[in-house]
C-alpha cells in the first residue's frame, strides 16, 4: 500500500518544529508500524536526509519505550497495543497518517518523536519502591495473599511506563501511571509500611513535576497499551486524602 | 511528615473541594427543583411556599442558607479556575490531529458550561432576588400581592415567575441556561464520584448512568416551568 505521512519534525529541544509529508510506497500489510517508519528513515538516509527520531527498543509490547500519536491517538488505532505491536494491516492505501511526538509540558520533546520522560523516573524515586526486605525468590511464596489482592496487583503492575495516558489526557495528566504504581504496591502486604508517605510523596512529585490535573475523561484508559483501569485513579483519590488526614 | 499546606495545594485535594462543593449544589438544585414543581400545584402552595422559605427560623435560616451556598459556590469556583490554569500550562504544544476516544463534549467543555452557569446564576439573582432586571415584573416594585388562605397577605411570586415567562426572551435565556446546567451535571456527577475514590464494581457503574439520569431530571424539570407557561398550560 502507499501512504502519506504527516511527521513532526524537530531538529532539538528548543527548535522549532513542524509537521512534514512524507510519502512511503509498497509498505506490506505484515510490517508493524515502526517497521514502516524504519524503510521511511532507508529512504531519508540514502537521499541524504536525517532520518525521523523515534524512541523503541524491544519491539514486542513490553519495554515501554515506543510511542507517538498516530492518527490523534496515542500508540494508534488499535486498542491495547503498542505502537511497535501495531500492523500495518490496521490501514489501507491511500491513508493519510499524522504522526505526532507525545504532547506535554512535563514531556518535552528531544528530537522529532522522541521525548524526555524523565519525569516519570524522579516521581518513581519518590517511592515507587518498598524499603522493606522482601528475602529471595521462594519467601515470595511463603506469604499468603489473597488471590483478588495479587491480581489486583499485577493488573496494575502490567504498567510499562510509556506515557501514553499522558499524551491522551485532554488535560495532560499523568493521573493513571501514578495511580498503578501506587495502587500496584497498596495491593500487596509488601507496599503497607510506606503506603501513606509513597500516595503522598508521588502525588507532590506528580503535581510539581507540571502535570495536568485529572477531570475524569477516561481517555488515559483508553489509550493504555495494557488496559489500566481508571479504578486506579478512584483508589489513588481515596489513598492521598486518607493519607494527608494522618497527617 | 509533610506539612498540610503542601497538602491542600496539591491537584487532587482541590479536587476533593470541588466534588465535595459540586455535589453539595446538586443537592441545593433538588431541593430549589422541588420548590419549583410547586408552579404546577398553583397559585397558594408557591406564595406559600414562598413566605416561609423567608421566615424560617424567624428569617435567619434563609441567610445561613445564603451564606452556606456563596461559600460553596467560591470555593468551587476558585478550584475551577486554580486546575484549569494548570491544565492550560500542561500542554502548550497542541496536536495537530486529535481523536477523542472516550471523552464527550459535556466533559471537555466543563470550565466553559460552569462559567456561563455562574454568568446565568447571576442574571437569574438579579431577576427575582435583587429585582434590578426585567423590574416591571418584580413582585415588590409593582405591587403584585396576594391574600392567602389564612387571610396574610403576601407577596405574588407566582404572578412575578408567570408573568416574566411569558415574555419569550426571557424563557429562552432560562431554557438556555438549563442546557448548559444540563451539560455540567452530564459529566459532573459521574466525575464526582471518581475524584472521590467510590470503586465498588456493582455501584460504581449504576451510580454513573444515575447521575447522568439525574442530569436530565435537573435540566428538564428546570426547563418544564418556562415551556408550560410559553405554552399556557401554567397561566
Ligand atoms: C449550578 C452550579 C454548579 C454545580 C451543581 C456544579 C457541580 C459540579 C460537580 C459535581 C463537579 C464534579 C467535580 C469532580 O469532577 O470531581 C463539577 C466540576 C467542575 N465545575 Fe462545577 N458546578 C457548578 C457551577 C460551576 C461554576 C459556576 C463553575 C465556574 C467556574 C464550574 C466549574 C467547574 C469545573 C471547571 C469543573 C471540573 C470539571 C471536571 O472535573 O471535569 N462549576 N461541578
Ligand atoms: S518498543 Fe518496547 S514496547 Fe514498543
Amino acid at each position: 500500500m502507499n501512504l502519506r505521512l504527516h511527521i513532526w519534525r524537530q531538529a532539538g529541544p528548543s527548535a522549532e518544529g513542524s509537521l512534514k509529508a512524507y510519502d512511503v510506497n509498497n509498505v506490506s500489510e505484515h510490517m508493524s508500524f515502526l517497521e514502516m517508519l524504519d524503510v521511511l528513515n532507508e529512504d531519508l538516509i540514502g537521499k541524504g536526509e536525517s532520518p525521523v527520531a523515534f524512541d523503541h527498543d524491544c519491539r514486542e509490547g513490553i519495554c515501554g519505550s515506543c510511542g507517538m500519536v498516530v492518527n490523534g491517538v496515542p500508540h494508534g488505532p488499535e486498542r491495547k497495543t503498542t505502537v511497535c505491536q501495531l500492523h500495518m494491516r490496521k490501514f489501507k492505501d491511500g491513508d493519510e497518517i499524522y504522526i505526532e511526538p507525545w504532547r506535554a509540558s512535563a514531556f518535552p520533546v528531544t528530537r522529532d518523536l522522541v521525548v524526555d520522560r524523565a519525569a516519570f523516573d524522579r516521581i518513581i524515586q519518590k517511592g515507587g519502591f518498598v524499603s522493606v526486605n522482601t528475602g529471595n525468590a521462594q519467601d515470595g511464596n511463603a506469604i499468603p495473599i489473597a488471590k483478588t489482592d495479587a491480581d489486583r496487583a499485577m493488573d496494575a503492575a502490567a504498567c510499562i511506563g510509556c506515557g501514553a495516558c499522558v499524551a491522551a489526557c485532554p488535560n495532560a495528566s499523568a493521573m493513571l501511571f501514578v495511580a498503578a504504581k501506587i495502587g500496584h504496591l497498596a495491593a500487596l502486604p509488601q507496599g503497607q509500611a510506606e503506603r501513606d508517605s509513597r500516595a503522598r510523596d508521588m502525588v507532590l512529585q506528580m503535581d510539581a513535576e507540571g502535570f495536568g490535573s485529572c477531570t475524569n475523561h477516561y481517555e488515559c484508559e483508553a489509550a493504555c497499551p495494557k488496559g489500566i483501569s481508571v479504578e486506579f485513579i478512584a483508589r489513588m483519590n481515596r489513598d492521598f486524602v486518607n493519607a494527608s488526614l494522618k497527617g | 511528615m509533610r506539612p498540610f499546606r503542601e497538602v491542600w495545594q496539591s491537584t487532587i485535594f482541590t479536587k476533593w473541594v470541588m466534588a465535595i462543593t459540586g455535589l453539595l449544589i446538586v443537592g441545593f438544585l433538588l431541593g430549589h427543583l422541588s420548590g419549583n414543581m410547586l408552579m404546577f400545584l398553583g397559585k397558594e402552595h408557591m406564595n406559600e411556599y414562598g413566605v416561609e422559605l423567608r421566615s424560617l427560623l424567624h428569617g435567619a435560616g434563609i441567610w445561613v442558607v445564603r451564606l452556606g451556598l456563596v461559600v460553596i459556590f467560591v470555593l468551587h469556583i476558585l478550584s475551577a479556575l486554580k486546575l484549569s490554569g494548570r491544565i492550560r500550562k500542561a500542554r502548550p504544544q497542541r496536536y495537530a490531529k486529535v481523536t477523542p476516544q472516550e471523552s464527550t463534549l459535556a466533559g471537555r467543555t466543563m470550565l466553559l458550561s460552569g462559567l456561563l452557569l455562574l454568568f446565568y446564576l447571576l442574571y437569574h439573582l438579579a431577576h427575582f432576588t435583587w429585582g434590578i432586571v426585567h423590574t416591571d415584573f418584580y413582585a415588590h416594585n409593582v405591587g403584585y400581592e396576594y391574600t392567602l388562605a389564612n387571610g396574610h397577605v403576601v407577596p405574588d411570586v407566582y404572578k412575578m415567575v408567570v408573568n416574566s415567562f411569558q415574555q419569550p426572551l426571557i424563557s429562552v435565556l432560562y431554557l438556555l441556561a438549563m442546557v448548559f446546567t444540563g451539560m455540567h451535571m452530564n459529566h459532573a456527577i459521574g466525575s464526582a464520584l471518581q475524584t472521590l475514590g467510590l470503586t465498588n464494581h456493582r455501584l460504581v457503574p449504576v451510580l454513573r448512568k444515575a447521575g447522568v439520569g439525574l442530569s436530565i431530571i435537573i435540566a428538564a424539570g428546570f426547563s418544564a416551568v418556562p415551556i408550560s407557561i410559553l405554552i399556557g398550560i401554567v397561566k
